[in-house]
């Protein structure tokens, strides 16, 4: 099936794409892979009159990171970029095993991690990832430049806080906690290639107190992070009973739907159950 | 013997074009002046259509024909004669389309289509298929008595029963009196799709001078022709309909389907040719899909494990149109035991409309569907005397010598189904100790039967011919479509071995068409290898029958002392006297110049023999040309937390006389098994409570990945010829599919102790089953 008609812009640099959405703005769709957003044109949900191309931006292909200033990951960077980054496997495993779990190998050639959450899916695979790596959001407009706290990045389904002339250029990820370890695990329907039914993706760091933080994906209007589950492990008891308790306040922290993919009530099941064994690997209980 | 194919692991013939590319599908085809279709589809389940407004569509540039259904007062059905292809006075179920527009591009169709207004008034509808049954329900054809319809379909007129196909064998009282327990339980299975890579796509032409030239993504050339010229009063001869590469079918290009309307279309654009591709929401709910099922079946045994009756009640969900539904009722309905011998049997298979999208074939022609049920209550009834449900299928199996349902005594070479249930017993390790739990998931085996005969006419026929070219190689055209199947592989083997000549020199000619290939009625029910290949043997025997007439006068030698062997025709012993092929493919020459003979061009038939029509109110007769018989066993791992069922094994057996080809017939074996497993696990249509589909895209209709396939799938193959087979051979296309929903579901009752009895046993559903049984438990 066809697109419906746009003008295609591929800028070389961000002054150019600046200008650019400072006078298109809301006529405009950014495109990174457009795994997502000519999926949405195709079925007619957006129709923009411009799809403005970003993958030709030199200053938005790059990953980087250093001891001081943690990992920078630019908007045109692409899932199975960060896949093979080293650094992302070893020290922000979350991240790394949620780009895994996203899509297929083939998707992942173009899709992007700013894609991702632009896209403001509450399904996003990358979102809980970022929430409990505390990311911030680059985001650039001709009025300058600004940070966003990834928890403050997610208004709504499929809303963020970007105004309609603004861009995020890159996404920061601070050095985790000394001794921490994340990870992500998916739900699906199949083995396959699916979109979550529930993500949950675990930070887990003790150098004498108990950092342990919790975010979800699929549960919610926008992708949420639990901030109870750090409760759980202030308290005394053994490591089962925290996990226990931890899993126990999940219910409470979220909102899942009932739609074709399952119920409310598997959601919630599911959601505690992952949150278990995302911890239960984190802290090395087999 | 120089060249021996029989039984080797040719590589398909058709692998080079397929994996570079250059193999051509339909929709790889362009010509000039091509016009490109849209579709205006309904978004109502039941409704009628007050007014159509297409004068704003019209007029937008490029746009070259805007068809309603008014103007398309035709219809067509395979069986039954109910279906227009654009709706007419009503829509009958969401996705239907109302209105088509022919265009210069896709983008213009497709606007256009948005600019036509539709007023519908809605109308009560029958989104449920037992409701669909009871006296008062709405009507999906008021006027279903009007519709011509195949003799052996029975239609209810004044309901929504488009067919009641009934089978009455001894005397199903008595049958449950003598038995010692009786057990009746209720199954299901949703609609799902065949989801075949290539979505259905068709070109038509329909000239002014009255020609009609079609190329189409369909499984049988002339079903398409016949239909279509019953359909529209057009003569045969002035039909032509070419087919290229099937990008997959499944059973859902079989029959007619989209290939009138683009005719129709390309009339009223003053005939250029008109193309229509399919989008994948349309392939769910516009085009045809598989019909959804329920069954109640009540069976009874003996404590020795005799089955002494068996009541069958099927209910078919055929959705808007019968298309291929009435048949597949009767066909489940007459195998409706499955491969055992019941005494006494009372089944009753009906198909009823509702306003769900039409049902038509799908890999297995209904055994899958009733196969779950039937070998489910198999499991059930042998764990209700007692006895190991393997011991249980052996002691009833439908061995030579015992009586179907039907009445037929199976002949001494019908195959084997019990050494089959002994293979997968064998492969799978059932009965073996192996443990119960592994890595806090629960390990469980099942083992589920089956059998499945050709669905069609008793006197269906195919034809091939064989042409010897002026190098001496041969050139075979028969016109079953390659869809994936690997039947062209097949042939060329048989030729090559018949006339002992190397198989590059045997060419199977791609593309179909009505117009000077041989006739065949369809590739359907597994019966190409078969029927095909009887045809084909004919031919190289008719073309061996003139080489030998031409060389016995160039010789000098009598006919029946002559052989055909390495490219020559030649009198065994005698080096002497031999000619090459290839000096006898125009005509044979004399010394001095003459001719003799002519162009050898050989041709061959077969028609299926010994079938007889079934009385219409016992079911009594001979439907069969051969049963394939086969046995299916599943190794599962249930996740106790999550409800997730992974599949670790899965070993298949099927009595298919002789393997051809062992790598095509592994090919098979595998595809079928990944897509039962995406049948059992995943599929399933999810409609709203009008009738809408809510997952019409692969996002939300989930089917197998290569990560959800069995780590371990073994396929042991059982050899008992059958007599009036090309080299033995039994169909296998369908079978392969068939028993894997029972396999598995039998397996998870070993793993967790849970009954399951709906179809997709998907995660959530097993986790509900898993929390019953765990309540159950906490209070007893
Ligand atoms: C088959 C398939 C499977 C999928 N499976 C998954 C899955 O399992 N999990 C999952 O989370 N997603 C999945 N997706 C969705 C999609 O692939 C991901 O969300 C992907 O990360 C999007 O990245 P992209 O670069 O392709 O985004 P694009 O499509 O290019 O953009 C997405 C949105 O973000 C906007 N945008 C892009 N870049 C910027 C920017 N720099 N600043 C502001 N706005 C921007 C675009 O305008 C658009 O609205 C799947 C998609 C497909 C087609």
């Amino acid at each position: 099936m066809p697109l419906p008609e746009f003008d295609y812009i591929r800028p070389k640099s961000v002054e150019e794409l600046v200008s650019i959405l400072a006078k298109h703005g809301s006529e405009a769709k950014l495109m990174a892979g457009g795994t997502d957003l000519l999926v949405l044109m195709r079925d007619r949900l957006v129709r923009p009159r411009y799809v403005v191309d970003i993958k030709g931006i030199g200053e938005l292909q790059g990953l980087s990171w250093d001891e001081g200033r943690g990992l920078t990951i630019g908007a045109a960077v692409t899932l199975n970029e960060i896949i093979a980054s080293e650094v992302i496997r070893e020290r922000f495993g979350a991240l790394w095993s949620a780009a895994s779990e996203l899509a297929d190998p083939t998707v992942r050639n173009r899709a992007t991690l700013v894609g991702n959450i632009c896209n403001a899916s509450p399904a996003a695979d990358t979102a809980p990832a970022l929430l409990v790596h505390n990311a911030e959001v680059e985001a650039v407009s001709a009025k300058g430049s600004r940070k966003i706290p990834i928890e403050d990045f997610f208004k709504g389904v499929k809303r963020t806080a970007l105004g309609p002339d603004e861009f995020v250029k890159a996404v920061h990820l601070p050095n985790p906690p000394d001794g921490a370890k994340s990870w992500y695990l998916k739900w699906k329907r199949t083995w396959g290639e699916d979109l979550a039914l529930v993500g949950v993706a675990g930070l887990v760091a003790n150098s004498g107190k108990w950092i342990v933080r919790v975010a979800l994906s699929s549960v919610a209007p926008t992708p949420v992070l639990v901030a109870e589950i750090q409760n759980a492990f202030e308290g005394g008891g053994t490591l089962e009973e925290k996990i226990e308790k931890a899993a126990a306040s999940i219910p409470g922290g979220i909102c899942p739907i009932t739609d074709v993919r399952c119920n409310a009530e598997y959601r919630t099941h599911v959601a505690a159950i992952l949150t278990k064994r995302v911890l239960r690997k984190l802290l090395g209980l087999g | 013997m120089k060249y021996s194919y029989m039984g080797k692991g040719v590589p398909r013939i058709d692998a080079f074009e397929k994996v570079t590319g250059t193999a051509l599908y339909t929709g790889d085809l362009r010509f000039p002046g091509m016009l490109y279709t849209k579709l205006l589809k309904s978004p109502l389940g039941h409704a009628r259509i007050v007014n159509i407004d297409t004068g704003e569509a019209e007029k937008l540039p490029g746009v070259r024909a805007v068809l309603i259904g008014k103007e398309a007062p035709y219809k067509f059905g395979i069986y039954m004669g109910d279906k227009t292809v654009l709706a007419s006075g009503k829509v009958r179920h969401v996705g239907e389309p109302v209105a088509a527009v022919a265009a210069d591009t896709e983008e213009i169709a497709e606007r256009a289509v948005e600019l036509i207004k539709v007023e519908y008034e809605e109308l009560p509808g029958a989104f449920d298929v037992l409701k669909a049954m009871e006296d008062g329900a709405p009507l999906v054809h008021e006027n279903m008595s009007e519709y011509r319809h195949a003799p052996f379909i029975y239609p209810k007129s004044g309901t929504n029963i488009a067919n009641h196909f009934k089978l009455r064998k001894g005397d199903v009282e008595r049958g449950f009196k003598e038995a010692d327990v009786v057990i009746e339980n209720e199954f299901y299975q949703p609609q799902v799709q065949n989801v075949q890579m290539e979505t259905h796509t068709s070109i038509g032409q329909w000239l002014p001078n009255g020609q009609i030239n079609i190329w189409t993504s369909a499984q049988s050339p002339f079903a398409v022709r016949h239909l279509l010229s019953v359909g529209l009063g057009v003569p045969l001869h002035k039909i032509n309909v070419v087919v290229p590469y099937l990008g997959g079918g499944f059973g859902g290009k079989a029959g007619l389907h989209w290939e009138p309307l683009v005719v129709l279309l390309s009339k009223k654009a003053g005939g250029r040719p008109v193309r229509l591709v399919m989008t994948r929401e349309e392939q769910f709910y516009t085009t045809a899909v598989r019909q959804g099922f329920y069954a109640r079946i009540k069976t009874g045994a003996k404590r020795d494990g005799k089955i002494t009756a068996g009541a069958f009640f099927y209910v078919w969900d055929a959705g808007a149109y019968a298309d291929y539904g009435v048949n597949i009722t009767r066909a489940a309905g007459y195998s409706c035991t499955g491969p055992y011998e019941i005494p006494h049997i009372k089944c009753d298979s009906l198909t009823v409309y509702t306003n769900h999208p039409y049902g038509t074939a799908y890999r297995g022609f209904g055994h899958p569907e009733f196969h779950f049920a039937t070998e489910r209550q198999m499991d059930l009834l042998a764990r209700a005397i007692g006895m190991d449900p393997v011991e249980f299928r052996l002691k009833n199996a439908a061995v030579p010598g015992r009586i179907t349902a039907t009445g037929e005594k199976l002949r001494e070479d019908a195959g084997r189904v019990d050494e089959c249930i002994k293979a997968v017993v064998e492969a799978i390790g059932w009965g073996k100790k192996a443990p119960k739990e592994v890595n806090g998931k629960l390990r469980g085996k099942g083992i589920a039967a089956l059998w499945k005969a050709p669905a069609m006419p008793s006197s269906t026929s195919s034809s091939a011919i064989l042409k010897l070219n002026e190098d001496g190689s041969v050139t075979l055209s028969i016109s079953s479509t390659e869809m994936g199947q690997g039947t062209p592989t097949g042939l060329a083997q048989m030729v090559a071995d018949e006339l002992q000549m190397p198989i590059e020199k045997v060419k199977v000619v791609t593309k179909r068409e009505t117009d000077f290939s041989p006739y065949t009625w369809q590739t359907v029910a597994s019966r190409g290898l078969f029927m095909e290949g009887n045809a084909t043997l004919d031919a190289v025997r008719n073309l061996k029958e003139q080489v030998k007439t031409t060389a016995a006068e160039l010789l000098g030698v009598p006919k029946k002392e002559l052989e055909v062997a390495e490219e020559r025709v030649f009198a065994l012993g005698r080096p002497d006297k031999s000619i090459p092929l290839a000096k006898l493919a125009t005509a044979g020459i004399f010394p001095d110049g003459r001719g003799i003979g002519g162009p050898v061009l050989g041709y061959g038939y077969y028609t299926a023999e010994g079938l007889t029509n079934l009385d219409p109110e016992t079911g009594q007769g001979l439907p069969a040309l051969m049963w394939t018989f086969g046995a299916q066993g599943a190794e599962v791992e249930v996740d106790p937390e999550t409800g997730d069922v992974r599949v670790v094994k899965m070993a298949s057996a099927f009595d298919i006389g002789r393997a051809i080809n062992p790598l095509l017939l592994k090919g098979q074996v595998y595809g079928g098994i990944v897509q039962g497993i995406g049948s059992a696990l995943m599929e399933e249509f999810i409609f709203d409570e009008r009738g809408a589909l809510l997952n019409k895209n692969l996002t939300d209709y989930k089917i197998c990945r290569t990560q959800d396939i069995p780590e371990e799938m073994v396929f042991i193959p059982i050899e008992n010829p059958q007599r009036n087979a090309p080299h033995g051979v039994r169909g296998i296309g369908e079978h392969p599919r068939i028993s894997i929903e029972p396999a598995i579901a039998n397996a998870i009752y070993d793993a967790a102790g849970i009954d399951l009895f709906e179809i997709p046993m998907n995660r959530e559903r097993v986790w509900r089953a898993l929390r019953k049984k765990g309540e159950k438990r906490a209070f007893a």
